[in-house]
């Protein structure tokens, strides 16, 4: 893991990396063994945090060196950010990736169990197809995953951007006209 | 205010070195509990906003005895420390006039 994120470093400019990369590494260090003691799920928004802020990091960095800092505050122009309530559960996609990880488990052991059989017996049929092999399979699987995950998100998004959760709290009998 | 905008993490990295010098680490760690789990921050956004604050001059590096790289200390200048009181008197103003005028519509 540690050299994943020495590996992401090297995204950043040069210069950046031989400013901040030793204490980059050192903090992330304590980080990570701190996390690690709080469990799987806090270590893997740990890491989907790093790997994020990472990528931003340097692409802002590669920005600001082309351009200088105010065209990159112009492309990158952090203004506060009224925030609601409303967050994407990040550990939905942790649990999707462990729900893949089981997944793929069974088909290798499938496959085992299949070939593990003598191929002595009675001939019934073709179980599978013939064109069937792990990589498209597991392929279809992250494909269908990521689709019925994004459709998720953007109507989870839509709903929360049209108000309609705030229907949750309308009471017709405090809606009264103001003459009655 | 001068030129670099104030946004929530950077205010908040600010307020932890408004009360000692601080590492990275315990920045981020300070940051977490001021904001009671709401903002965490990676060493990518850390690392970003310290470098602005280092360029805008709002922040100096704390020269340690050990001479280690890795745990770099960070302090308020005194540039830093007065947008920083002037950007907490702007919320104090800010807050002041929501109070009110939530108030106001209550009754």
């Amino acid at each position: 893991m540690f050299s994943v994120y020495r590996s992401l470093l090297y995204l950043y400019p040069s210069a950046h990396r031989r400013e901040y990369g030793e204490e980059m590494t050192t903090v992330f260090l304590d980080a990570e063994a701190d996390t690690r003691q709080k469990g799987i799920l806090r270590t893997g928004r740990f890491w989907m945090r790093e790997v994020q802020g990472l990528l931003s990091g340097a692409l802002q960095e590669h920005v600001r060196s082309l351009l200088g800092s105010s065209s990159a505050r112009v492309i990158f122009p952090r203004r506060p950010i009224m925030r609601s309530e409303f967050r994407f559960p990040k550990a939905t996609a942790t649990l999707m990736t462990i729900i893949l990880a089981a997944v793929v488990m069974a088909i290798e052991k499938a496959t085992a169990i299949v070939n593990s059989v003598p191929h002595g017996g009675p001939h019934v049929g073709p179980i599978q197809p013939a064109h069937f092999t792990l990589f498209p399979t597991l392929l279809l699987i992250l494909t269908f995953g990521c689709v019925a995950g994004a459709v998720g998100w953007a109507i989870a998004f839509a709903l929360h951007r049209s108000g309609v959760q705030r229907l949750a709290d309308f009471s017709p009998s405090e809606r009264q006209p103001a003459g009655r | 205010m001068e030129s670099l905008p104030v946004t929530e993490p950077v205010l908040l990295i600010l307020l932890s070195l408004a009360e000692q010098p601080r590492h990275g680490y315990a920045i981020l760690r300070d940051v977490r509990e001021m904001s009671e789990g709401r903002v965490v921050l990676s060493t990518g956004t850390l690392y970003g906003a310290l470098r602005r604050l280092l360029d805008e001059g709002w922040i100096e590096r704390v020269s340690e005895e050990d001479g280690s790289r890795g745990r770099q200390a960070y302090r308020l200048t005194a540039r830093g420390s007065r947008n920083l009181q002037q950007e907490v008197h702007r919320l104090k103003q800010l807050t002041r006039v929501a109070s009110l005028r939530v108030a106001r519509k209550e009754i």
